[in-house]
């Protein structure tokens, strides 16, 4: 159900819609706690002893724990049944924004105009080109993407994905479904506490769930976010109205921005980075060094490397990449996001990853006494949407 | 799919999703009917809690005893009404047909392939 949607562009789903939504949370819940524990439970018993005694050894990595998996009834279920939740995600959202289109359109375009609450603004461009790595794709099959558009000031598909997101995320992601940078941005400020950043840049912002939060940690700071996708930053900036939190966004491609060399002193993306092909991740990272000033730090909240998850939870992980139109997840999980970030310029051994447990799950004091531990932990809950879900995040600075 | 497109304020969505299906099950059809089957439980989820509301606010309001829902005649109008959301309810259970329609006049151009399998 959609109850974190707490701002002005809100939409009414009917009794039934709301019914719908509760039966897929349910339903994801199920198939991420039940089913997935049903499945590591064959894989403990039968699938990896029969590997042992084949092989006489362990698997050594996710791709050969899949390979071997993919034969039981368990795992065609468990596939099945995720691939099917993710798309009823999407369609129980659907028809309200779909009956209310072009209110929406209004309503965001009153709240974009309104300066009583907020002074942000938003920039689109009617030309701009949408990397073909996103516009040949619905991500995590999500029809129509964040970018498609049908009618004037479209704000549909930020709507579309706002509301499928709280659906999705069954209340994980806390108030305002901002809790992972929330977290990550209270354990930054926490940690690095010389850091005084004057201007911060969010890439690949969809709603500005991840832009805003900065703007708490940091009121005095100039908070802008960027994407690819014209209806995602409109409604981004009406909701930041809404919520009277000055912020600015704007149409572009974070490979490519338009800002101008050293004017940024934080440059962030939340959940953006696996839905880039690596090549433009190493774009995107040496767009970062470009735009940041001496000093300035890069940050990233992504799901964990292969390189600290075991192979179980490395397959685990990986699923997505192979069956949830997220093709380019575990080529960004294989990398070795050091030896790319110092490719990219930035200050060699400067590199630094974290594990920040959820403020909404664990509370403030647990993320206080994390900040003030060393490295990240190896931890089976990095990155799973499940009980006890933890954030993971890494930087460098220039 | 939506009961009622028509509205002014409406804008049509794409509902399938765009490009190749996922398959796990060697045998033809069973994936279709996994989707089929949690579409069936999803709807059986709403009446039910359609049913649980009924029953709340009925028993709350002293309004109805039993023999009010036997013994209750649908009138054309409420027949008619029915009907149509009969069909749109059929439509949401087996919308994994209708997709695999659609995704052969809707394939993309070039969609960004996953990696190869191990």
């Amino acid at each position: 159900m959609t109850e974190s949607i707490d701002h002005d562009l809100k939409v009414n789903h009917t009794k039934d819609e709301s019914s719908r939504q509760n039966f897929v949370q349910g339903m994801r819940s199920y198939v991420l706690n039940d089913l997935s524990g049903h499945m590591k439970t064959v894989w403990d018993r039968r699938a990896e002893p029969a590997f042992k005694k084949a092989r006489g050894r362990k698997p050594a990595d996710g791709p050969e724990v899949h390979k071997t998996i993919k034969s039981e009834t368990l795992f065609k279920f468990y596939s099945a049944m995720r691939c099917n939740t993710q798309e009823m995600v999407w369609r129980s959202v659907m028809p309200a924004i779909e009956r209310e289109g072009r209110d929406l359109s209004r309503r965001a375009q009153v709240l974009s105009q309104a300066g009583d609450k907020a002074e942000g603004t938003v920039t689109t461009d009617s030309n701009f080109q949408v990397p073909r790595y996103t516009s040949e794709l619905d991500v995590h099959m999500m029809p129509g993407n964040y970018h498609e558009e049908r009618i004037d000031y479209d704000v549909t598909q930020g709507a579309v994905f706002d509301n499928g997101l709280s659906v999705f995320s069954f209340g994980l992601l806390g108030d305002r479904m901002e809790d992972i940078t929330d977290s990550v941005s209270t354990f930054y400020q926490a940690r690095y506490t010389e850091s005084q950043p004057k201007k911060i840049l969010d890439l690949g912002c969809t709603l500005g769930h991840s832009t805003l939060p900065w703007k708490a940690r940091y009121p005095d700071a100039e908070v802008h976010g960027v994407d690819v996708g014209g209806p995602c930053v409109r409604y981004a900036h009406a909701r930041a109205q809404s919520y009277g939190v000055t912020a600015h966004f704007h149409q572009m491609d974070a490979e490519h921005t338009d800002f101008e060399d050293e004017s940024f002193d934080i440059v962030y993306s939340c959940m953006f980075l696996h839905e880039v092909p690596l090549k433009n991740i190493k774009g995107v990272f040496k767009e970062a060094h470009r735009l940041l000033k001496p000093g300035g730090v890069m940050l990233h909240y992504e799901l964990p490397p292969n390189s600290m998850t075991s192979p179980y939870d490395g397959f685990y992980l990986d699923w997505d990449s192979y069956y949830n139109k997220e093709p380019f997840y575990k080529a960004f999980r294989d990398a070795d996001a050091k030896a790319e970030i110092e490719a990219a310029g930035f200050e060699k051994d400067s590199f630094f990853e974290h594990v920040a447990p959820s403020r909404n799950l664990y509370g403030q004091d647990a993320l206080m006494a994390a900040a003030q531990d060393d490295g990240a932990k190896n931890d089976s809950r990095v990155g799973r949407f499940g009980d006890g879900v933890m954030w993971y995040f890494f930087g460098a600075h220039k | 799919m939506p009961d009622d497109s028509a509205n002014a304020e409406s804008t049509p969505l794409r509902y399938s999703v765009k490009g190749k299906r996922m398959r796990f099950f060697d045998a033809q059809g069973i994936d279709e009917l996994v989707a089929i089957c949690m579409g069936m439980a999803q709807e059986m989820w709403v009446i039910k809690e359609r049913q649980a509301a009924l029953e709340f606010v009925a028993a709350e309001k002293g309004v109805l005893l039993p023999d009010d829902i036997e013994g209750h005649k649908f009138s054309t109008e409420q027949r008619t009404a029915l009907d149509a959301e009969k069909q749109n309810f059929i439509d949401r259970i087996f919308f994994t047909l209708r997709e695999e329609a659609e995704s052969l006049t809707a394939e993309p151009e070039e969609e960004p392939s996953a990696p190869s399998m191990p």
